[in-house]
């Protein structure tokens, strides 16, 4: 298991939150994610043998609408 | 507020403001960017670049115009040439608020920062003692003049200070005859300086196709400007620059210089070491999506080691840097499809390769007499030249023609496109336009145009 901390960009309201975090979660690998719309961040557990962090970036929660991602750091 | 970024980038010229501006779109507005410059905002391209030069070479074409249609005739124009100047001055600050300084201003995300920037390492920058740091960064810091070494020469200006000029001199002596010194230089003697330009090059600008050259180099001297070609400049004493070349030297009285003898990209002083990003003496060395070889440093416009210094060119990698840093899509820059131009009369014009850089291509060409709009506007020294691989794809056009940096666009669309010469001799053109001659060019590698009436498809 990884621990991924992701910049995310364009979230304005709770309803983001919730929506960048279902589009997390919607994905494979992906066990749990917490996001932050104060900081702008998400932090996200992942399978690495299911899910590589640079993955996410590319999830469609962050392509096309207003959210941007970010991978910042994986321990 | 702490002094970390999303994104900091160093220069703010056509390539920085671009790469903000873009990155500021994607993320809502919520990337943290640092635009640090030093100088006037804008850079190079508002400041002493395009702007002015374009400015002075449309006052210097109406001081110019004369008529070339009889039973017409126009009065002799005068110049005033401090008010030129006081004008040309009071453009590029209008430029530089308008499109600089009052859109920078709308962004509240990006905080600019005067100085010059250094890398600590591959996180940190160091702006006049103060510490910045960022998660991506921007190397955009453009290209200086090169000045040549001259022995005795002490007083001279680059293009940098140029347009601080008040006084016409009565002798402008131009050392390089690239882009901006064929371009000042036909500017200053259409006003009434006597211009020299020396280059060591046989052919003016260097590094294009030879047929549009020696057009080019013809009309400035039918506008009195001397070229001395196969020259260097090789000393200065009491007011006079001594240029050797062709088992020759001439004396030329020089009561004002200006070094335009090419750029170098700006990687001195910001320590690109420390930061792990890989250099030349010729810029920053980047794959085609801008990235460095510190993968979280990009670079964009002047700075980056490649053929062109234009400023759509640095705009747009400025612009898809940003994009590649949030949207992750790996988008390329193909720098031969930039179409570039000379703005002297006529203008020279290009896009793609050169036919003899391109082995198995084949190349034609028209003389502008053929297009019926020159002829009848009695304005007919230029050419058009297309270039096709051996699929029978156009890969470079180069224009000569009074308004050749405006028709080379559908070049570049051919050239981008990968069109061939039947989708160029297909496209319908409006009769009679000198945009015209491009169809013409392409329909000559399989008919004599001599031999076409007007307008024949
Ligand atoms: C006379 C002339 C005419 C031109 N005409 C045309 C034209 O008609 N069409 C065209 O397309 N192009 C033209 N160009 C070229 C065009 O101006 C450049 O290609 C373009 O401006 C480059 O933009 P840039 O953002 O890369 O660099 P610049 O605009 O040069 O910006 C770089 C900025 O970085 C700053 N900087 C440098 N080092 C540091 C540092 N360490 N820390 C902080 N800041 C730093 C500089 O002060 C500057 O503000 C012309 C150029 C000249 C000189």
């Amino acid at each position: 298991m990884k621990k991924v901390v992701l910049r995310v960009f364009g979230m304005t309201c709770n309803d983001c939150v919730s929506r960048v975090r279902a589009g997390l979660l919607e994905r494979e690998g992906v066990l749990d994610a917490s996001v932050s719309l104060k900081d702008g961040t998400a932090v996200v557990q992942i399978d690495e043998g299911v899910v590589r962090p640079d993955d996410l970036e590319l999830l469609p929660v962050f392509k096309g609408g207003r959210y941007r991602a970010q991978v910042r750091s994986v321990e | 507020m702490n002094d970390e970024y999303d994104l900091v980038i160093i220069g703010w010229g056509a390539a920085g403001f671009a790469a903000a501006i873009k990155a500021s779109e994607i993320t809502s507005g919520q990337a943290r960017i640092a635009l640090i410059g030093d100088g006037p905002l804008g850079g190079t391209c508002v400041n002493f670049g395009c702007v002015p030069s374009k400015y002075l070479i449309e006052a210097a074409a109406e001081a110019h115009a004369g008529s070339r249609h009889r039973g017409v005739s126009l009065a002799r124009p005068s110049v005033d040439f401090r008010e030129l100047m006081n004008g040309l001055r009071e453009a590029v600050a209008g430029e530089r608020t308008r499109k600089y300084e009052q859109v920078i201003a709308r962004y509240e995300n990006v905080e600019l920062i005067h100085g010059r920037a250094s890398f600590v390492n591959d996180r940190e920058v160091v702006v006049n003692g103060r510490r910045i740091s960022g998660y991506n960064f921007l190397v955009s810091t453009g290209s200086s003049p090169v000045i040549p070494d001259v022995p005795g020469i002490s007083e001279f200006m680059t293009t940098n200070n140029f347009w601080n000029m008040s006084e016409m001199p009565s002798t402008l002596v131009i050392i390089g005859g690239g882009a901006a010194g064929l371009e000042i230089g036909q500017a200053m003697s259409r006003l009434g300086s006597e211009v020299h330009i020396v280059e060591p090059r046989r052919l003016v600008p260097p590094h294009a196709d030879p047929d549009a050259s020696s057009i080019i180099a013809r009309s400035l001297q039918a506008d009195g400007v001397r070229l001395h070609l196969g020259f260097t400049a090789a000393r200065a004493e009491d007011g006079y620059l001594i240029i050797k070349g062709n088992g020759e030297e001439l004396r030329i009285r020089a009561d004002a210089v200006l070094v335009s003898a090419g750029r170098t990209p700006n990687v001195e002083g910001l320590n690109l070491d420390a930061a792990r990003v890989a250099y030349g003496k010729n810029g920053v060395a980047t794959s085609r999506t801008m990235q460095t070889s510190n993968p979280r440093i990009y670079a964009a416009g002047d700075v980056v080691a490649q053929r062109f210094m234009l400023e759509t060119l640095a705009a747009r990698e400025g612009a898809v840097a940003a994009e590649n840093m949030y949207e992750h899509l790996g988008i390329e820059v193909n720098e031969l499809e930039f179409p570039r131009a000379l703005f002297t009369q006529p203008q020279m014009a290009s896009v793609g390769t050169l036919e003899d850089e391109c082995a198995g291509c084949r190349s034609k060409s028209v003389p502008l007499e053929s297009v019926p709009r020159a002829r009848i506007a009695g304005d007919t020294d230029g050419l058009f030249k297309v270039v096709v691989d051996r699929e029978g794809r156009v890969v470079g056009v180069h224009v000569v023609a009074p308004n050749a940096s405006e028709i080379i666009v559908e070049g570049a669309m051919a050239v981008r496109h990968g069109l061939s010469l039947s989708d160029i001799v297909d496209q319908p053109h409006v009769f009679p336009t000198i945009s015209e001659g491009i169809k013409l060019a392409a329909q000559s590698f399989s008919r004599n145009v001599e031999d076409m009436p007007c307008c024949v498809e």
